[in-house]
């Protein structure tokens, strides 16, 4: 564990950003996501747990993921969410966005 | 609901959550409280996570319901002629449904505005008829001043009493655990002449036993209401009255307090005022006068102070209130052994032993049955009539709906395929079709305030005192709303399941859509629609036949140009024998009238003969021979010249013919053929055995129908003269040249002049007097006229539009026939033929539908069999006729269609 991992205040809007990536590459039940988005960060992200799932409504709600009811790997009832058509346009937008905010801020940081 | 079940897959989720992030904390080598515990910490606050999600989806869920209802807003907008038209048919249809209803409601359903009123129980017997095998009267029941009705399996059933009975069951209250905490009795004073101030009118009376006003726990508006101390034999006279009367009459409950007035010429004191809603016990009758029961000795006479000791004449009504936590069947079953004892003792032979009435309870708290069992069939009747129409109108909405869905399937489409969930977009269309309903719901009640106002007049027709206190309450109101929201659904779902049928790629590259499934429902829909519209023609057609039946009955006497009114001298203070002069002396200022030919007084009128109470009782004799079915007419001078009967021999009454005189009466054509043969009546003797009174016949009038149009009529009648019997209440009839109501003026004048406290009552048409007798035939001719028209129009606008539509729709088929050489008569034929096939499968289900259905009405129904095939061959004849209108302005433009536009379209 050693040091405290970040919160994922930075960047408001960027969780839902995350869990369409995570979902565009399986599909996953909360936890697995919220597993995911941590290991892929290398623990340099962490959020705060509760919120995914008001989060996962609003994109459900969005039809941007779809949940269906399915078995986890240890075999316990879950909601397995996928990400549909919508999402991946979703996301796609998202990605874009995100890249130019990046590339400003970067920018900002290295004209010294 | 929905949310409900997001909301526990929610938790679900979250404990699952919960549950893993432990175990790998667990396994990180934490116990497994700690591990539980910090699974929690780092989740935060459960309850918060679920708050925010539920508010997600309320949010959610109005801003689409917003969505939906400006989508809606200007869905409708863009189609205000069909919008218009949904929102006319549904106001209709829907005003119609509340406005019988409301009838309904304040009829058949609502409560006496009473405190309690479930715990008021209504006092009736019953026993098998009172005749026996020879139709001989063997009961207890010697005598009855009220009504019986039928009840199961047979039996009578009725609510008088006599007064012993009365008395033997109010004493069980005063034994140990009662089962009443009050027990009341009352019976219909009828009209009394009020006189206050100098001013003298008609009111309708109840007479009330002391614990009437405490049973039925009413509190006075002002003053004090009747107790046991004012009702006894030598009290004080002292009245009640309605809050009308002491508005009207005193300017304000306050002001009557104390008062004093004339009840029949009778002094009375007024003591209280009953508050605004009351209004006695039977929604039927709203009294003016509330009168202790025992001062009808004062105001009926001696025969009323004898009601009270004969037990073999029934004539008081009872109702009981239940002790808290005493039921109906308890109650019967301690109070009907006790009757049942008393009235054992009544008996006075083994026939009268042998067919005792038993004591049965009834349900009090919506007061008596009258109303009820007068109106509740032909309000079930209308009722199903304006919900037939309610059916028709969704169906042909729905249909229209239908139709303009398959022009906005490509819209649809659209929205499918860019994401738009399938449900969603049903949602946004039922929100339309609701929105459509709610609308035509609103506009609806606007439709039945009318509607049961005129529905009210037409009920009441002719009924002077006629109280039904229908109102559109709350109740209805919520009804009603009800209503409108499943109508809306109803229509809307067919076509929003429709339009979002997933074969989106073939709605997308055909424009105009329509698959064969659709036309179906569509078919259906027209068809059901026509069906029903027979069945409301037929029954139009049924009582618009009862009626014209009821019309050609042969009267045999003037219908028109004759005014009728009614004077009661003896209660206006008159006392024998100048009652006679009075009213001999009235009829000649009366025929001075200019403008009236001829002036008569009579018992009653002609049509309702033989409900006034007969003048004389008992057997009539012509030497040794009974006379058997004949009806007595006392009639004044002049009658058969007024009613415009043709003396056939002899003379009619004249005014020659006095209270000294040798008594006489003249008889119809049928009572001198049946008794005399082909021998001249004139100068020979009919005899009234009981009255001992031998009557000289001095003519022989035409016949005539004595009583009403429906109950059989008897022609044999005996007139006899008034000035000889003078009876107490009688009817004025004044043949006028030009219209007779313009007349009522000079009657109240020459009857003010004679005697200025005489209240003139029933003043009407000879006319109306009859059509008054066939009020319900009338009332149902014409509003299941207006019925059937609505209905008609209603499918014709159907028929019309889903063949327009179907015509638009195969415009390039239609086209290419043309093209191939079809004539434009094989066009037109080719759509007529169509509408003709969807209406005769209408009238294949309607005419076996219509005749079950009118064996229903079979009651309401004169001298016409419910499937009268005159009338159902004219319903079939009418209905193809507005079906081959329908459909010949599309078929026309069928056959317009030029080919090659429609080939190019397509």
């Amino acid at each position: 564990m050693g040091r405290k991992p970040q919160k994922n205040d930075s960047l408001p809007g960027s969780l839902d950003m995350l869990i369409l990536r995570t979902l565009s590459r399986r599909d996953l039940h909360g936890y697995g996501i919220l597993q995911f988005i941590q290991q892929s960060s290398d623990n340099e992200l962490l959020v705060e747990e509760g919120s995914l799932y008001p989060a996962l409504q609003r994109l459900e709600l969005n039809d941007w993921i779809e949940g269906v009811w399915g078995v986890t790997s240890n075999n316990r009832r879950a909601r397995i969410y996928k990400i549909t058509a919508a999402g991946r346009k979703r996301l796609a937008v998202e990605t874009r966005k995100y890249a130019k905010l990046t590339l400003a801020i970067a920018r900002v940081m290295g004209a010294e | 609901m929905v949310s409900a079940r997001r909301s526990e897959a929610l938790g679900e989720e979250m404990e699952l959550h919960l549950a893993e992030k432990a175990a790998d904390l667990e396994a990180d080598g934490m116990t497994a409280d700690r591990a539980r515990a910090e699974a929690r910490r780092r989740f935060g606050n459960v309850g918060l996570k679920h708050e925010e999600s539920r508010e997600i989806w309320m949010t959610r869920f109005f801003s689409e319901l917003g969505q939906d209802v400006r989508y809606g807003g200007r869905t409708m907008a863009a189609n205000k002629a069909f919008s218009a038209l949904a929102i006319l048919t549904l106001a209709l249809g829907i005003g119609a449904n509340t406005a019988i209803y409301s009838l309904m409601e304040s009829i058949l359903l609502r409560s006496l505005p009473v405190a309690e009123p479930e715990s008021l129980v209504v006092l009736n017997w019953r026993s098998q008829p009172p005749q026996n095998a020879s139709k001989q009267w063997v009961h207890v029941v010697h005598g009855v001043q009220g009504i019986f009705w039928p009840g199961d399996k047979g039996t009578l059933v009725s609510g008088m009493f006599p007064y012993g009975a009365f008395e033997t069951l109010g004493e069980t209250l005063r034994e140990d655990n009662p089962v009443f905490s009050a027990l009341f009795g009352y019976f219909n004073g009828r009209n009394k002449t009020l006189a206050i101030r100098g001013q003298a009118t008609s009111v309708g009376a109840e007479y009330v036993t002391g614990e009437y006003f405490r049973g039925l726990a009413a509190s006075p508006a002002a003053g004090r209401l009747i107790s046991s101390e004012d009702d006894h034999p030598g009290a004080a006279p002292v009245a009640v009255i309605s809050f009308a009367t002491s508005q009207n009459r005193f300017g304000g409950p306050p002001n009557a307090i104390g008062q004093s007035i004339l009840v029949d010429n009778v002094p009375f004191t007024v003591i209280g005022v009953v508050p605004p809603e009351f209004f006695g016990v039977d929604p039927a009758a709203a009294p003016d006068l509330y009168l202790p029961l025992h001062t009808n000795v004062l105001l009926d006479g001696a025969r009323a102070a004898r009601l009270y000791s004969d037990g073999n004449f029934y004539w008081i009504e009872m109702m009981g209130r239940l002790r808290p936590g005493v039921s109906m069947a308890q109650a019967q079953a301690a109070l009907a052994p006790r009757f049942h004892q008393w009235v054992g003792a009544t008996a006075s032979t083994e026939g009268e032993r042998a067919n005792l009435p038993a004591l049965m309870l009834n349900p009090g708290s919506e007061g008596l049955g009258s109303l009820r069992r007068q109106y509740s069939k032909p309000l079930y009747v209308l009722l199903a009539m304006v919900g037939l129409i309610l059916v028709i109108t969704c169906a042909n909405i729905a249909n229209l709906l239908l139709a303009r869905a398959a022009a906005r399937r490509r819209e649809m489409a659209v929205r499918l395929s860019l994401g738009a969930g399938r449900l969603r977009i049903v949602r946004q269309l039922l929100t339309e079709s609701v929105m459509l309903a709610s609308l035509g719901g609103a506009f609806g009640v606007l439709f039945a305030i009318w509607g049961v106002r005129s529905l009210t007049f037409l009920l009441s027709h002719g009924q002077e005192n006629f109280t039904l206190h229908a109102e559109l309450n709350w109740k209805v109101l919520a009804v009603t709303a009800a209503l409108s929201v499943v109508c809306g659904l109803l229509l809307g779902l067919a076509p929003a399941l429709q339009s979002t049928r997933p074969d989106v790629m073939h709605a997308l590259k055909n424009g105009r859509g329509g698959v064969p499934h659709h036309r179906h429902v569509q078919h259906v829909l027209v068809v059901a629609q026509i069906a029903i519209s027979f069945l409301i023609l037929v029954a139009a057609g049924l009582f618009v036949r009862t009626l014209g039946k009821l019309h050609s009955v042969q009267l045999g006497y003037a219908r028109e140009n004759i005014l009728l009114f009614s004077l009661n001298a003896r209660q206006a203070g008159h006392r024998d024998p100048e009652i006679t002069t009075f009213y001999t002396e009235l009829r000649k200022r009366l025929e001075s009238i200019p403008g009236v030919s001829s002036a008569t007084l009579s018992q009653s009128s002609i049509i309702s003969a033989g409900h006034a109470g007969k003048a004389y009782r008992g057997t009539m004799k012509i030497g040794a021979v009974t006379v058997e079915g004949a009806g007595v007419m006392v009639a004044g001078p002049r009658f058969l010249t007024t009613m415009q009967i043709p003396i056939l021999t002899g003379r009619e009454i004249e005014d020659r013919d006095q209270a000294g005189s040798m008594p006489v009466a003249v008889i119809s054509e049928r009572l001198a053929r049946t008794y005399f043969g082909n021998d001249s009546p004139v100068g020979r003797r009919i005899t009234f055995v009981d009255e001992k009174l031998d009557l000289e016949i001095v003519g022989v009038s035409a016949n005539l129908r004595y009583g009403g149009l429906k109950d059989g009529g008897s022609s044999m009648i005996v007139f006899t003269a008034a000035s000889q019997s003078s009876p107490d209440l009688v009817t004025y009839a004044l043949r006028t040249a030009g219209d007779p109501l313009s007349y009522v003026r000079s009657v109240h004048e020459v009857v003010r002049s004679a005697d200025s406290r005489m209240p003139v009552t029933n003043v009407v048409t000879q006319a109306a007097e009859i059509d008054r007798t066939i009020n319900r035939e009338l009332t149902f001719a014409k509003l299941c006229t207006g019925f059937a028209v609505l209905a008609l129009l209603i499918a014709w606008v159907g028929l019309y539009g889903t063949m327009s539509y179907n015509v638009a729709r195969q415009a390039g088929e239609i086209g290419i026939r043309m093209a191939l050489g079809a004539q434009r008569d094989a066009v037109v034929w080719m759509v007529l033929r169509r509408v003709l096939i969807l209406a005769a499968m209408g009238l294949a289900i309607g005419v076996p539908a219509a005749l079950s259905a009118s064996q229903l009405v079979k009651s309401f129904l004169f001298e016409t069999q419910p499937n009268d095939p005159g009338t159902l061959a004219l319903a079939g004849v009418v209905l193809l006729s507005a079906a081959i209108l329908a459909g010949y302005a599309p078929a026309r433009r069928a056959s317009r269609i030029d080919p090659l536009a429609a080939l190019r379209n397509e």
